[in-house]
Order: structure tokens, then C-alpha cells, then sequence
């Protein structure tokens, strides 16, 4: 089967390049690039407008990062209470510790009703867990009815972004994808004719399938309801044709009140899609008679979400509403796209995220995916330092390397450790100055510059000029100055 | 074979010893909960008929339709979009008033009125249209807040149709969000808030309206704040 975009990485962290080498790949490839910066560019126009147009953005950004920080503080009361309305509405809640769990609820699930089909609503969750693949081998077909997953799951694509994951593919590649999979050669590129084809494609589908899966972007601890944000009404079909519904949701997902999707709900979908709401928010509450599903499940997920909790400043990472602002952002993503990150989350908060979920045994190379030049963490409507949680899983890294053996020979490790050595000490550091002011000299030029080093500095002066040491140091200059009593 | 019971435990307990500044009772809960700072914007300022205004503004530009009528002119005013629709086959949730249909049925030949009296998904999915009412309208984000209740209809209704004529009166429509929920004393246990047709955005970034559920959105605002 030929791909819209050749070199596939795998978005399993385990077995996905690490993020220097498949971004190089992803750099070789124009077409991707393209596709990328456009949408990217689409989106960060539109949510500006929007942004600025909202005069109380920070209040509200500062009222949801609150929220979200108190929902974890107090995340195991917030759930028993989810727990208790839902059930009480006639839900049915279910705790998965792993992935492994949550897959083997959801099919024991399924196989109760029978269901050899189901449909699905975007969900990160059911991504983060492989879902798909692990139900096609148990014999269940799974199929995806948001526009963009349904290209990807006809185009046997992976996702590139968590709200837009088609986005690096365009008109004419979808033209083809659709073409091939629903046998339709007279098909045009205008997305208009696609769009319709999709809807075409999975009308029966919604009408015969009888059980579905989805995630959620929020529950209610004081109501159990459920809430889901769409724009095609894909989601709507989904929840409510369908007898039977099953809800894939991380435990970090809750908000004490409904109230509080007063706050979420402004900033959700400005930060996403730049729009002032998206077209379609359904909530839920259980099972209500003669409405929707008669049969309803909520599985909530740890995979590792409690790990991260315990820990103080990466917990924050917790915070987060799945709206991309950070990955529409990133100088980083918008060159490479999604796929360099190996992981279903890719972008700012894909590098923080995917290497903790992972206990930090794989995808250690994303916390060095950014310049950590803090845009993330400016547009973020939950407020995640992004950077300082980057920071924090960089020297992870550091201390894990530095602990294996052969690394302690090792040239940059070795180098550092002596620098750290010099350093200690006053007297050191002054004679290591004053070594390399002699040193230098040999390579400083007529013109104050250092233009060509050998052995490992070459590093720096391949592609830059190093400006040659001053006659005196600040310390130098400092002690003649007062010595001359000025 | 998972053990449900036992990971329920797990993870409570793995919370827990991760959260130890957690809340020891209810009331400390609801203290800390209550401290929460909420310095943004609750209450809008405009005017009645600006609110209005902006609402309809708003619906326009997400492509939806909007009339506006006095009360007492309703009946004539669906009857005109209905016939402006050119369709036939139309479901009424329930609790819809017999004034919104008598006139209608009347005057277009070959009209025909159902009432969702417990419809198969394929009757409604062979209607053309739907008419309902709303619960509020939310000028900020031009969003119309439906809480299915029988003038609502469930939420199939609104949703399998092509074609959907809201019912919106004026002294429905708050500016903010904040204030739509601080409406909601006792919070709807179903609700579906609609802003514009049906839409995506996945090819491209190209809005295309009208993906799955009605392609047509449209609004009649009765303006009874006059």
C-alpha cells in the first residue's frame, strides 16, 4: 500500500526512532512541510483574532489552571464522587491501572453485546493505547468516523497532531486515499466532494452499528456527566444511536463542577481551532430512557497518570485539555510535524507527556525536542510551564545517562567533569582562564575573531565565529580599578 | 482476566499517596474549591437589543440562517421557511405547539408533520426537516443551548435531519457562557450546545459545512424583548 508520506515512524515510543534522526527524515521531506505550515498557519491566524477579541483571556486562563491544579490535589475524592453520580444516573465505571487492562475491559465489554463492529469518535486514549489493532485481532472492526481519522485509517496513516491529525496530509492525497479505499475513480480534490463522500460512507454505519467508543474531554465530579467537544457531528451520532457506549478516559479528565465548564468551554476550542465554540458540545449524564445508549460504561484510565502525579513539578503536565495551542506553536513541530516525535502525542506537550508515560525509559530524547523558547507555555489556556517540566526531564535524563557505566569515559561526561572540577574553586577557574587566554592566542586572527578551532571545537567554528578572548577579564579590570582608587 | 474490583483500589491508592496535601473532609473541599480565584468576565454588558444583535451576528457568521419575528407572527414565519426550504417530510419533538405545525400544513400542499412520539431512527432519518425550540442562546459565541427537553425533542432530532429550524426567543439569548450556567441551578443531565451547521476543518483547513449532522441551520429569533 503506498503512503501519502513515505518513510513511515512508528508513534509506538518504544520502537520509534529517537527524535533527532526521524526529525531529519521528516526535514527531507518538502510536501510534509508544506502541508504542515499551512495548517499550522490557518490556525495560529484564526485564534489570534480571537484571542485578542477576548479582554478577560488571562483571568480565564488563570481560573482554569486553578481548577485543573485543585482537581489534582483532590483527584482520588473528585473520581469516588464521578464514580457515585454516574453509577447513581445508571453509568457503569470501570478503573484500568494499564493499557493492557483498559483494552481487555472495553473487549469483555463488547463481547457481551456481540458487537463484531463498532464505531468510534476521536480519542487520544484509545491511540494511547493501541486500541484499534489490539480489537481488528480479537475480531471486532473498529471504525473511526472523525473526517481526518477516517482518512488515516483508510490511508493507513498515523496521526500527526491530537486535534487536526490529518493535517499533514493534503486535497489530493485524500483525493487518492478516498478514491482507492470506497472505490470511487470519478472523485475530485475539492474538499467539499471528499467531505460528502465521508459522510456518505459512514451513514450506515451509525445507523447499524450497535456499540461505540470514545474519550472525553471532561467529566463532572458533582453530576457524572460527560462531556464531549466535536465539530461534525460524528461524536453526536456516536453517543447517541448506538445502545451500546463505552468512554475511554484518562483519570485526570474530571472537574469538580459543572460550572467550571464555563471556564474550560471559552478557552477550549479558541485555543484548538480558533473558534469561539466549536459546533457541537453533548453532555451526558448516565443513561437517560428513551434517549441515546441504554448501555453505558466509563472506563477510567491510570497508565502511569499516577506516577506523574506524585511528582512536583512534572504533575502539572496533568493539567492539560488536549487542545494543541502548544503543538500550533512550537518553532520545533511546525518544521518537523508530528510524526518525528514517535508517539500518538506529539508537539510541546507530546515531549513531556509521551517520555513520563513512557517511565522514562523510552522517548528520552524528546525533552530536547525544543528551543525552549517558552511559546508553549505562553499560549497554554491551563497554563503548563512546559519549559520548566522539559528542564526537569533533561537532567532526568542526564543523571539516568551519567549512572550507566560506560558513560563515565565518555568524552563530553569526562570533559564536564573536570570542567566541574575546575570550577569548584576560585583559584581554578582563574588559572584555567589564564590558560586558555594562551591557548586562544594561536588561533585569534587580525580581527579579533577566533574563525577556525581544531579537534572538538571545530564543532563551533563549522558554522560560526567565536569572538577572541579580551585582553582582561571583568574580575581584571575590577581589582586595577580599585586599586587606582577610582 | 482483569480484576476490576482490585485496580479500582490500586489506582485510588496510588492517588492518594500522591496527593497528601489532598482535602481530609467534604467541608475542606468545598473551602479550597471555593477559594479558587474566578477574576474573569460573568456578567456582559450590553444592552437587551445589542445582545440580540450580536447573537444574530454571530449565528450569520458560522452560516446559519436568521430571521427575526414579533410573537404573535410566528406561525407565519416557519411557514415561510419551511416552504423557502422546499421540503416536505418534517418530525416535531413531542411538546411542540400545534400552532408551530396548524398554519404550516395548511397552506403548503403536500406538507406532512410527525411528532416524535417514540419515532425508529429510520423515520427520522427519512424526515427533511425538524423544528424544535431551545433552552438559551449565548450572544458571545452565537451558541444555542438545546437541554432536550419536549419542546426540544431527544437528541436524535436534531441531528439525523438535514434541515433544522430553531426556535429562539429573545428573552432566551444571555451574552456569556458564565451566565448560561449560572442559569443552570439544577444542571440538565442531557444537553447539546449547538454553534453553527455542522463543520470541519480536516482537509486543509478548508470549513466545510455540513459533514454529519444538518447542513441547513436555521435560527428564528422571536423577539419578545420588544
Amino acid at each position: 500500500m503506498s503512503h501519502a508520506t513515505p518513510g513511515r515512524i512508528s508513534l509506538d515510543p518504544r520502537f520509534a526512532p529517537p527524535f533527532p534522526q526521524a526529525a531529519e527524515q521528516m526535514l527531507r521531506n518538502p510536501q510534509l512541510r508544506k502541508n504542515v505550515g499551512h495548517a499550522i498557519d490557518v490556525i495560529q491566524a484564526k485564534r489570534g483574532k480571537l484571542v485578542v477579541e477576548k479582554a478577560d483571556w488571562q483571568e480565564l486562563r488563570s481560573a482554569a489552571s486553578a481548577i485543573r491544579f485543585h482537581v489534582l490535589d483532590n483527584l482520588g475524592a473528585y473520581l469516588e464522587q464521578f464514580e457515585a453520580r454516574c453509577t447513581a444516573a445508571g453509568g457503569h465505571v470501570h478503573w484500568a491501572a494499564d493499557a493492557a487492562e483498559a483494552r481487555q475491559i472495553i473487549l469483555d465489554l463488547l463481547r457481551q453485546e456481540n458487537a463484531t463492529e463498532v464505531i468510534k469518535i476521536k480519542t487520544m486514549t484509545s491511540a494511547e493505547i493501541q486500541l484499534n489493532p489490539f480489537l481488528q485481532a480479537a475480531g471486532i472492526n473498529a471504525y473511526e468516523t472523525d473526517l481526518a481519522e477516517i482518512i488515516l485509517q483508510l490511508g493507513d496513516e498515523e496521526p500527526s497532531h491530537i486535534v487536526v491529525p490529518a493535517l499533514h496530509i493534503n486535497r489530493s492525497q485524500v483525493r487518492e486515499i478516498f478514491a482507492r479505499a470506497m472505490g470511487l475513480k470519478n472523485l475530485s480534490s475539492e474538499p467539499k466532494e471528499l467531505t460528502n463522500a465521508a459522510r456518505t460512507y459512514l451513514r450506515k454505519k451509525f445507523l447499524t452499528v450497535p456499540a461505540a467508543i470514545s474519550g472525553a474531554n471532561f467529566l463532572v465530579a458533582e453530576t457524572g456527566t460527560v462531556a464531549i467537544v466535536e465539530s461534525e457531528g460524528n461524536g453526536r451520532m456516536c453517543l447517541t444511536l448506538p445502545q451500546t457506549m463505552i468512554s475511554l478516559v484518562g483519570i485526570e479528565k474530571v472537574l469538580p463542577r459543572f460550572q467550571d465548564l464555563e471556564v474550560m468551554l471559552q478557552l477550549l476550542a479558541r485555543s484548538a481551532v480558533g473558534e469561539r465554540m466549536n459546533p457541537y458540545t453533548s453532555l451526558w449524564t448516565g443513561v437517560t430512557p428513551g434517549d441515546g445508549p441504554q448501555n453505558f460504561h466509563v472506563v477510567l484510565l491510570d497508565n502511569g497518570r499516577s506516577r506523574i502525579l506524585a511528582k512536583n513539578k512534572e504533575r502539572q503536565t496533568l493539567k492539560c485539555i488536549r487542545c494543541a495551542a502548544c503543538m500550533n506553536s512550537c518553532p520545533v513541530y511546525r518544521q518537523t510535524g508530528g510524526h518525528a516525535y514517535g508517539s500518538v502525542y506529539p508537539g510541546p506537550i507530546g515531549a513531556i507527556l509521551t517520555p513520563q508515560l513512557m517511565r522514562m525509559k523510552y522517548a528520552r530524547t524528546l525533552p530536547y525536542a525544543s528551543s525552549l523558547c517558552g511559546a508553549c507555555y505562553e499560549v497554554c489556556p491551563v497554563k503548563i510551564n512546559i519549559p520548566e517540566v522539559l528542564l526537569e526531564l533533561r537532567s532526568q535524563v542526564v543523571n539516568q545517562e551519567r549512572k550507566q557505566a560506560g558513560r563515565f569515559f565518555d568524552l563530553m561526561y569526562l570533559g564536564l567533569r573536570i570542567a566541574n572540577l575546575i570550577f569548584a574553586t576560585a583559584w581554578g577557574f582563574h588559572a584555567a582562564q589564564r590558560m586558555g587566554r594562551v591557548g586562544l592566542r594561536f588561533f585569534t586572527r587580525k580581527d579579533g575573531w577566533i574563525h577556525a578551532l581544531p579537534s572538538i571545537g571545530a564543532k563551533w567554528t563549522q558554522t560560526r565565529d567565536l569572538r577572541g578572548l579580551p585582553k582582561q577579564t571583568f574580575h581584571q579590570w575590577w581589582a586595577t580599578r580599585t586599586k587606582e582608587g577610582k | 482476566m482483569s480484576q476490576p474490583v482490585q485496580s479500582r483500589q490500586l489506582i485510588l491508592d496510588r492517588i492518594h499517596a500522591a496527593t497528601p496535601s489532598a482535602a481530609g473532609d467534604a467541608t475542606q473541599l468545598a473551602d479550597a474549591y471555593a477559594a479558587l480565584p474566578r477574576a474573569y468576565i460573568r456578567r456582559g454588558s450590553l444592552s437587551v437589543p445589542a445582545r440580540v444583535e450580536l447573537m444574530i451576528q454571530r449565528l450569520r457568521e458560522y452560516d446559519a440562517e436568521v430571521v427575526e419575528c414579533a410573537p404573535a407572527e410566528l406561525a407565519d414565519t416557519i411557514t415561510a421557511q419551511l416552504a423557502a426550504s422546499g421540503r416536505h417530510l418534517f418530525v416535531a419533538p413531542p411538546g411542540a405547539p400545534p400552532d408551530w405545525m396548524v398554519t404550516s400544513a395548511w397552506k403548503i400542499t403536500g406538507l406532512e408533520w410527525t411528532l416524535d412520539h417514540g419515532l425508529d431512527l429510520s423515520e427520522i432519518e427519512k424526515a427533511e426537516g425538524v423544528v424544535t425550540a431551545a433552552t438559551c442562546g449565548i450572544a458571545d459565541s452565537g451558541t444555542i443551548v438545546l437541554h432536550h427537553s419536549a419542546t426540544e425533542g431527544r437528541r436524535v432530532m436534531t441531528l439525523l435531519p438535514d434541515w433544522y429550524l430553531c426556535i429562539l426567543r429573545a428573552s432566551q439569548i444571555v451574552e456569556t457562557l458564565p451566565e448560561y450556567f449560572s442559569r443552570c441551578q439544577q444542571p440538565p443531565a442531557l444537553a447539546t450546545y449547538i454553534s453553527g451547521p455542522s463543520a470541519t476543518a480536516d482537509i486543509e483547513m478548508t470549513r466545510i459545512k455540513g459533514v454529519h449532522g444538518p447542513r441547513t441551520l436555521v435560527v428564528i429569533v422571536v423577539r419578545d424583548d420588544k
